[in-house]
């Protein structure tokens, strides 16, 4: 416990002697979990994304206009609620055009001017969740596509996979990144430490001298690059938090809504605390590597 | 106390700052080595303070040989020798008493036996009323007092001096010497790096002296 106030106190102290090396490798840090923190944040609410697109995960079956009420018996049949299927509903021509105008107000005269009702009837399918990205799904499209009186079968899957590659894409990015620029951080913590440590040489050596442990003549380095991570996260969480909510209200609610996202939420509690023990363990790989390193070897002189 | 056999140093190139140094520092000694500069005075104190590895020989410190100590004995050893330089080695930054204390915090010594400590050594060294000082207000005599109570407070078994005097005129050379035979008068073994044979003269204790890594003269 001794130890670890000494170590606070001179890290402190240090700290604020050095504060101007020391913001630049606070800086540092907190530009590379702030872009780190975006891409995580991004990922996350791609995700957010793709489950609420696979509650929605739909079939949908257009129908010929020729088709027999045997025929829809038959497809019917084929939608029973199951482990697949969690129910449909259908959709004749008028309610596809009632729709349509709904949807389109600017189009609905010209709908209206044309001859005929264009649009097929359709059963609109629900999946459950859970069986969204199974196999079976092929299977029950292929054999839908196989029935008489059914023109086509659109599924949405293809937009999952795209989303989730996507997903996939910007953790990647935001890993390699992430990386890259954490690295940079650990080092700019390790120069910034080493100079802190060159400053106090003689008490490093005296210290040695007189037989302080190891934990009296390092931590404090260690300490100091803790503080400086943990400074540089939390930098970097406040200016994320800054830009979601500066910019909630007039971006990210308008294309929540756009892409069927009830809310946009900030970083979850997780993804935070993450960053900000990636922050401080990144400081104190930065710190130890400065104190194990920087230890001077000698300290009588030669006469 | 101290005792070295057939001890030798050779640094890279093949230079012997030791050669086959025998040598026996009784327990509540006060020893001088002297010579002149390469003589290998430094390197002897460096040994024992655990410093460098002897190359050859032997170097046995209050019954135990040094050079087998790993991390941690090195660590407890050097808790019982203090050390005093030519050119004093005080923190700038810090007064007095925290040049002087420091030593005890650095141990992790509670901070109430830590005072009482360093104002019973800063009394002794006759430096109390200047406690709150810091390094650069002093003179090169009292910085160097304070160098010398730095070295006491952990109530050392072995102190160990490396041309303390070096910086210092006459007169004040010889009070820090009464110090050091203050200190040895208590029963702690001395040694004392120094060239100036005046000094020794006038404090008149044994001396050995060195010349390129070798004994020459012991008196």
């Amino acid at each position: 416990m001794r130890a670890f106030r000494y170590a606070l106190d001179e890290a402190l102290s240090s700290l604020w002697r050095g504060r101007r090396s020391g913001f630049m490798a606070t800086a540092t840090i907190a530009v590379a979990l702030f872009v780190l923190g975006a891409f995580l944040w991004i990922a996350s609410t791609l995700d957010r994304l793709g489950a609420a697109w696979s509650q929605a995960a739909e079939l949908s079956v257009y129908l010929d206009d020729r088709a027999t009420s045997a025929n829809r018996g038959a497809i019917e049949q084929a939608l029973a609620p199951g482990d697949l299927v969690a129910g449909f509903e259908f959709v004749s021509k008028e309610e596809a055009a009632k729709r349509f105008k709904q949807t389109f107000t600017e189009l609905a005269g010209t709908f209206d001017s044309l001859d005929a009702n264009p649009l097929p009837p359709s059963y609109e399918v629900r999946l459950h969740t859970a069986s969204a990205a199974r196999a079976g799904v092929e299977d029950l499209v292929d054999r839908l596509r196989k029935l008489a009186g059914v023109s086509d079968v659109k599924y949405d899957r293809q937009w999952l996979e795209r989303l989730r590659a996507a997903v996939t894409i910007v953790r990647v990015i935001g890993l390699v990144l992430g990386t890259v620029l954490t690295l940079a951080a650990s080092l700019t913590v390790a120069s910034v430490v080493r100079l802190a440590l060159h400053a106090r040489r003689e008490e490093v050596e005296i210290m040695q001298l007189v037989g302080a442990p190891l934990t009296y003549i390092r931590g404090p380095f260690v300490m100091e690059g803790i503080l400086q991570g943990g400074l540089g996260a939390a930098a970097a969480l406040g200016a994320l938090a800054a830009v979601f909510l500066v910019s909630r209200g007039r971006y990210l609610v308008p294309l929540a809504a756009a892409l069927d996202l009830s809310t946009v939420s900030f970083l979850p509690l997780g993804p935070c605390l993450l960053l900000l023990g990636g922050g401080m363990a990144v400081g104190c790989l930065g710190g130890l590597v400065a104190a194990v390193g920087g230890e001077p070897k000698r300290v009588v002189t030669e006469s | 106390m101290i005792e070295s056999y057939h001890l030798s140093k050779v640094y890279s190139r093949g230079v012997y700052a030791l050669r086959d140094l025998s040598l026996t520092i009784g327990k509540g000694e006060f020893l001088f080595l002297t010579g002149p500069s390469g003589a290998g005075k430094s390197t002897f104190l460096r040994l024992v303070l655990c410093e460098e590895v002897p190359t050859d020989g032997r170097l046995i410190v209050s019954g135990r040989d040094i050079a087998s100590l790993n991390r941690s004995q090195v660590q407890r050893y050097r808790r019982t020798i203090g050390f005093v330089f030519q050119d004093f080695r005080l923190i700038p930054r810090m007064s007095v008493f925290e040049n002087v204390a420091f030593v005890m915090r650095v141990l992790g010594v509670p901070l109430g036996h830590r005072q009482r400590k360093t104002f019973q050594v800063l009394k002794w060294v006759g430096l109390q009323h200047r406690m709150n000082a810091l390094p650069e207000e002093l003179s090169g005599g009292e910085q160097q007092r304070v160098a010398i109570a730095r070295a006491l407070v952990n109530d050392p078994h072995i102190v160990l001096a490396d041309e303390p005097t070096g910086n210092l005129d006459p007169d004040l050379a010889l009070d820090v010497m009464n110090l050091f035979r203050e200190i040895n008068a208590r029963g702690t073994t001395v040694v004392v790096a120094t060239h100036d044979r005046e000094l020794i003269r006038r404090v008149g204790r044994r001396a050995v002296t060195l010349d390129h890594g070798r004994v020459v003269e012991a008196a």
